[in-house]
């Protein structure tokens, strides 16, 4: 293996200034550093630095510490990762044995080059290296004065460790077959953490790959401590493993066991037995872990044991009321994960109910951070309960999360926006269950919290000045609550009363309704929508509101209160003296237009062509005034159609981009195949049977053809009324009239009108015309001498033609069977099944002739003649074609 | 269970760009596994820029509130956890923990071993706890005992050799970032079997036990007849036990007195080795009657080196230690106030320092106060618009005090006065800062002679106690207030 590449190590060496000058700019933009002219030599400089005698140890640990995190950019390639891999191992090896900080910093970047390099599997020398060193260290083995003084054995024992299940990760199974040694480890005296996790990790992937080859353990885990040098690595579960690396189990119930790929693995019981040690083994030490590493733990046996028969997650009790006490984050997740994974085996009903007390408890409790609160409420709605009555994958309140329980979670106006969302939504819950209840509680009714608790939103959205998250917030609650309760007039009611009076007093907030109202169903739409035009018709109110109100009525304005909505509309052009008023006047004329407001709208949009001082907005209205006038109804609609985008320069341009889409013809993907369909030779002049075929419904279809070159006089297009997907259609006849015997492609161009009155066209794939297309027979004489016929036709072909023969394979079918698929129509005369002679008729006036006679066994001599000598090749190409055809 | 890739962004309202990048570290191989898992939904983890940029965004920190920007204020775009989906070059960068704290911005992306598309649910996620005790322990590091800008950049430097520690390939190894700045300086220590990840050495030297119990109380007031007032004490028990050995087993006892108020919901630290059920169900949810478990409460455990909180609880004394009332009546541009504060009896009457602060929001700066006070003296502050009645170490004998007055406001210019988005109109209310040495609201204390010690040696044993306030309003009582109801708060109409 080139070590480094023939471009490295030929730059001077650095001091430590330069470095952290370079390593600097690299990481204030990797890519930008990479592109630049320094780039390309980084990763090769940076390993030769690490050799280098001049830079300071903590120098080399922060390129170390680069390689560690963008080895993907300094060796982009697996060649380049393996090379650096090996490099970093040779500096590994002849670092001087006294103490010294880069040992593990060099063990982690190997690990990472390859790892990241795609570089780790069996060909890679540098991972036959790597390998067996890890383990040696991470089983405590002595190597030699090479790897330090004893002082750090101890640390570069458990960064072996973490190296080793960081490439485990990478490439589940690769410690598959060292799983007893990791255990006798384990159990003498090796680092309990890093020995704890690297085996609980191999073992789960073990599991896992076994289980998906419907294998056993196969004594895995009895193994004991073989020698760790030596024999060569074995990587028969790894090769398993990295076909079945995506997708993870992800050990929770809503993915089913089955279908993340966890077979039910059902162990002898020799081998229960043993697993069984294993895992008490590792649980019994785990209080020996930071609480983190507990966690991961949990996390990993849990996923280890979840497809397992026979195998009691009894194991795991112990461990559960010592963490269920505690505040850490992770051990409450991973104590959920079990839950998630084992149900009822492991929890019973009075233990469901005590983790959801402190899961209760825990986010709402003062001394967490509000990070975790609203992790926890997640999890409280996510809650995996033994026997969940609601679809899955939905959030819900928990069966035994009564009111009670959840008094201390309800919302109120000083939390923290998400907390109060968070709390909002189980409180929509409690709303929804208590509607379902029967007798209601009498003390407290969570409707009447909900409404209190909206109306002081609302009046905080509504403070003049205030910012805009405070209205956001106002509106993301009351979108959560028609949500969740849009069968509940009794909330919708003052809801929507409630919505209509904070615009009567913050207009400006006109862009959130907006929103709400594209976002929110008929629940809350359809009346919110009636009180809104209300509202905005009824007290027009200062002028700074009447932006905010044009852009509420472009939203609402429909076909009712045609007039008062008019009335408001004549009022306002008046006030209506800038640009952007006009324009937000004329989006209002542009909806009452769509919804089929006839005649008030015309004459209010002929007096605004008129009187509008903007000659873009007099345009406009000119426009729609044009557009009213002459389309009808459903056009008009299809017109109007798209909602604009934000106003461009000019309207018109912006207006452009729904006419263009709507009122001329746009190209679109073509959802009609076309095809040939069988010939009919016959009649005067060849015609083509098309087969159309539709993906969605089309009217009106328009097939244009067009030939390249004068090859053919020009081709007539094809009208079709209509066409249905699924629903058969009687071929298209199209004549061809060639000016020359010769095949072509015909260009294909539909135009065609879509269900929704939109007219499109498409370029279809170019229609192939054969040679074969053009072939029409010989009109015969009524009962005259055939053979004369032939001959006749024959002599006449020279002096001014040309002759040819050729030898034509037959296929096991013979003669016959070709001359029947293909040439049926032409023969004059016949004797099966050895001779034919046939005549063909190429438009516009040549011929073709063939005899076919003597046929033998593998084939036919077929001698030919025609009158032009421009189609003997393509008549040969034919008949070659034809013997590959049968 | 890994991350992606960690970062630190201070907030910097006004910066160009809003913030500058303190730290960041990714993890490429576990970046490989995430390409893998979540297949076509893959979205690379972008540069320091484009994601402080997208990140900012999304926690409303960039000033450009002015529009409405649908992909930021929709009413459909609600987070409830502290998880985001950014949008980056085209594609939704998601799950990203952050959050703000400390004008720090600490973020992180977990791998999520299964396809983005759709979004599984947090809680199925192992990484997104595990990034969340991360960015804990960061966050601890830098910020616990000290608070000068110096020291925090002296930290932040160490947090790459940290990292390399506690974290070397993305999985979290140990979020107490303290132990692994130890562990380097702890090199050299030969450790014996089963040593604790969590401990990274052993202590030498005279044995001593320091255990300190510390109350907060909070309060909502109004003297309404119809709202009940609320309060609440939460307290955090701290100890430091320097032991030699390398598992000595402690247990400590927290007693209460006859008449003392039971502790409920109670977390413990992880070390502690065992719980009474009474302990693990006590909880504020129920109703209190005679039956709730007032102790003794036992905590055996193996303590860490360093000095950590054993357990927190809450309690529900049966009275507030100060009552009072708070009235503000507007007349134009002046306000009258009159403010009653009545210390409880069995309360301690000795206090390091007691105040009270009497804000105004929403108007101008403070022109003019007449006042009277019946003990200690009130400071006015005009330009943040707020008084401070220093009432000082003791309350008089009648335990009763009293402050009235009349403040007068000059014109509201908006960028300099405070503004608040509850105390709109007379809505308003005082809030009380006081501390009262070796006391606890609950009488909780923990007994000397109750700790159990199993190592060489007889320890020195020592327990402190102190009470504070926290978040102790006193709404004025003639306007609405937020009030309190089953632990929330709303605002209601005023019934007087």
């Amino acid at each position: 293996m080139e070590a480094q590449g023939s471009g490295c190590g030929t730059m001077g060496p650095r001091g430590r200034e330069t470095w952290a000058q370079r390593l600097g700019a690299f990481r204030a933009s990797p890519s930008a550093f990479m592109a630049g002219p320094e780039g390309e030599d980084l990763g090769c400089d940076l390993l030769s630095e690490l050799r280098s005698e001049k830079l300071s140890e903590q120098t080399k640990v922060s390129l170390l510490a680069l390689s560690l995190e963008y080895p993907a950019q300094l060796w982009p390639d697996t060649a380049a990762a393996e090379a650096a891999a090996t490099s970093l191992l040779d500096t590994l090896v002849l670092l001087p044995p006294r103490p010294s900080a880069l040992r593990r910093p060099l063990l982690l970047a190997a690990t990472t080059a390859l790892a990241a390099g795609d570089a780790l599997g069996p060909t890679s020398a540098a991972s036959l290296r790597l390998l067996p060193l890890l383990l040696g260290l991470a089983s405590g083995s002595d190597l030699g004065r090479g790897f330090g003084p004893a002082s750090e054995q101890r640390s570069l024992q458990a960064t072996a460790c973490e190296c080793l299940r960081e490439l485990e990760s990478c490439k589940p199974g690769l410690l598959g077959g060292r799983l007893g040694l990791l255990r006798g480890l384990l159990g003498q005296e090796g680092p309990v953490q890093p020995l704890s996790l690297l085996l609980a990790l191999a073992l789960r992937n073990a599991l896992v790959i076994q289980a998906r080859a419907r294998a056993g353990l196969q004594g895995l885990l009895m193994a004991g401590d073989a020698p760790t040098v030596g024999i060569p690595w074995n990587w028969a579960l790894a090769e398993e493993g990295a076909a079945h690396l995506q997708p993870q189990a992800p050990g929770w119930p809503a993915t089913e066991v089955q279908e993340c790929g966890l077979a039910v693995l059902e162990p002898s019981p020799e081998e229960a037995r043993e697993l069984r040690a294993a895992v008490a083994q590792l649980l019994d030490t785990s209080y020996l872990l930071t609480p983190v590493a507990q966690a991961q733990l949990l996390w990993l046996l849990g996923w280890a044991l979840r497809g397992l028969r026979g195998q009691p997650p009894v194991l795991f009790k112990p461990q559960l009321v010592r963490l269920l006490g505690t505040a850490q984050l992770t051990l409450l997740h991973a104590i959920l994960a079990l839950k998630a994974a084992f149900g009822e085996a492991l929890f019973t009903a009075q233990d469901e109910a005590l983790l959801l007390r402190r899961l209760t408890l825990a986010a709402q409790h003062p001394a967490l951070p509000l990070s975790a609160h609203l992790f926890y409420l997640h999890c409280l709605l996510s809650f995996p309960e033994n026997w969940p009555l609601g679809p899955t994958g939905e959030e819900a309140a928990p069966l035994l999360l009564g009111p009670r329980l959840c008094r201390g979670l309800l919302p109120s106006l000083l939390h923290n926006p998400m907390a109060l969302l968070a709390r909002l939504h189980l409180l929509c819950l409690l709303c929804a269950d208590d509607e379902e209840k029967e007798e209601k509680a009498q003390d407290w009714s969570p409707q009447h919290y909900l409404e209190e608790l909206l109306a002081g939103l609302r009046q905080r959205a509504a403070l003049d000045g205030g910012p805009r998250a405070l209205a956001t917030l106002c509106f993301q609650a009351s979108y959560l609550v028609v949500r969740c309760l849009a069968m509940q007039p009794a909330v919708l009611t003052p809801l929507t009363r409630g919505l209509a009076q904070l615009y009567q007093s913050r207009p400006a907030l006109a862009p959130h309704f907006v929103d709400l109202l594209d976002r929110v169903g008929p629940e809350l739409g359809e009346p919110l929508r009636v009180v809104l035009r209300q509202e905005v018709v009824a007290r027009p109110g200062k002028d700074e509101a009447l932006c905010w109100h044009l852009q509420i009525l472009a939203k609402v304005a429909d076909g009712n209160a045609q007039s008062a909505t008019l009335g408001f509309l004549r009022a306002a052009a008046a006030r209506c003296t800038d640009w952007d008023l006009q324009q937000a006047l004329l989006q209002v004329c542009r909806a009452l237009l769509r919804a089929g407001v006839g005649k008030g709208l015309a004459d209010l949009l002929q007096a605004l062509a008129r009187q509008l001082e903007d000659p873009d907005g007099r345009d406009r209205a000119r426009l729609y005034y044009i557009l009213l006038a002459h389309l009808a109804g459903p056009k008009l609609g299809v017109a109007l159609g798209p909602s604009l985008a934000a106003p461009a320069a000019s309207s018109l341009v912006a207006e452009n981009q729904g006419f263009a889409a709507a009122l001329m013809v746009q190209e679109a993907p073509a959802p009609i195949r076309l095809s040939v369909g069988p010939r009919r030779a016959e009649g005067p002049v060849p015609v083509l049977q098309l087969q159309v075929e539709v993906l969605e419904p089309v009217y009106s279809l328009e097939l244009r053809f067009r030939v390249e070159g004068q090859l053919y006089a020009p081709l007539e297009a094809v009208h079709v009324p209509c066409l249905y997907p699924g629903r058969p259609c009687r071929p298209l006849l199209l004549p061809l009239q060639p000016r020359r015997p010769a095949p072509t492609h015909l260009d294909v161009r539909a135009l065609y009108t879509t269900p929704s009155g939109l007219t499109r066209h498409a370029h279809l794939p170019p229609l192939l015309v054969t040679f074969a297309d053009l072939f029409l027979p010989f009109p015969q004489s009524p009962e005259g001498d055939k053979q004369g016929f032939f001959e006749e036709l024959w002599d006449s072909c020279l002096p001014k033609g040309a002759e040819s023969s050729l030898w034509c394979p037959l296929g096991p079918r013979g003669l016959e069977a070709l001359v029947s698929h293909h040439l049926e129509p032409f023969v004059v005369v016949a004797q099966p099944p050895t001779s034919y002679h046939v005549a063909i008729h190429l438009p516009p006036n040549s011929r073709l002739l063939l005899r076919l006679e003597a046929a033998q066994v593998d084939g036919v001599p077929v001698a030919l003649r025609t009158d032009d000598w421009a189609v003997l090749p393509l008549a040969g190409d034919y008949l070659r074609g034809l013997s590959a055809a049968v | 269970m890994a991350q992606r890739a960690v970062w630190l962004i201070s907030h910097e309202p006004g910066a160009p760009l809003g913030g500058t990048v303190r730290f960041s570290r990714r993890y490429p191989t576990v970046e490989k596994r995430a390409k893998v898992f979540n297949g076509a939904s893959y979205v690379p983890i972008p540069e320091d820029g484009p994601f402080m940029k997208a990140l900012l965004f999304e926690l409303r920190l960039l000033d450009d509130d002015k529009d409405f920007i649908e992909s930021r204020d929709s009413c459909s775009h609600i987070n409830k956890t502290s998880v985001y989906g950014l949008l980056i070059g085209g594609g939704e960068l998601w799950p990203v923990v952050a959050f703000l704290k400390n004008t720090m911005i600490y973020a992180c992306v977990p791998l999520v071993e299964q396809t983005l598309s759709p979004h599984p649910p947090l809680i199925s996620i192992s990484g997104i706890s595990q990034g969340f005790e991360l960015l804990f322990g960061i966050q601890d590091f830098l910020y616990l005992g000290q608070k000068n800008d110096t020291e925090i950049n002296t930290k932040l430097n160490q947090l790459p050799d940290l990292l390399l520690q506690a974290c070397p390939f993305g999985t979290l190894l140990d979020a107490n970032l303290q132990n692994s700045l130890d562990s380097i300086n702890f090199a050299s220590v030969t450790h014996p079997q089963k040593q604790p990840a969590w401990k990274v050495g052993t202590y030498k030297g005279k044995p001593q036990v320091s255990i300190s119990i510390t109350e907060k109380v909070k309060s909502m007031q109004y003297d309404k007849q119809d709202i009940a007032d609320t309060w609440q004490v939460v307290g955090a028990v701290t100890c430091k036990c320097d032991l030699e050995g390398i598992m000595p087993n402690v247990t400590i006892s927290l007693s209460l007195p006859t008449n003392g108020s039971p502790l409920q919901d109670i977390l413990v630290h992880p070390c502690v080795t065992s719980l009474d059920s009474a302990i693990l169900t006590s909880s504020s949810i129920d109703a209190m009657d005679d039956s709730a478990f007032s102790g003794p409460y036992k905590f055996p455990f193996t303590p860490p080196l360093e000095s950590f909180n054993l357990c927190y609880y809450t309690s529900q004394v049966p009275v507030p230690p100060i009552l009072g009332f708070y009235q503000m009546k507007e007349e134009e541009i002046k306000v009258k106030i009159t403010v009653n504060l009545k210390l409880h009896e069995s309360v301690k009457n000795n206090f390091e320092f007691c105040e009270a602060h009497i804000p105004f929001y929403n108007r101008g700066p403070i022109t003019h106060v007449e006042s009277k006070v019946s003990f200690g003296q009130l400071e006015v502050f005009r330009e943040k618009s707020l008084l401070i009645w220093i009432i000082g170490q003791k309350f008089p004998k009648s335990m009763e005090i009293s402050l009235s007055g009349t403040v007068t406001f000059g014109a509201k210019s908006h960028e300099k006065q405070p503004f608040d988005e509850i105390c709109i109109g007379g809505t308003a209310y005082l809030k009380l800062h006081f501390k009262i040495l070796d006391y606890t609201l609950t009488g909780c204390y923990a007994d000397q002679h109750s700790v159990q010690v199993f190592a060489s040696g007889k320890p020195k044993i020592s327990t402190y106690r102190k009470l504070i306030s926290s978040d102790y309003y006193i709404w004025n009582s003639k306007a609405p207030a937020p009030v309190v109801t089953y632990g929330s708060l709303l605002l209601v109409r005023c019934h007087n």
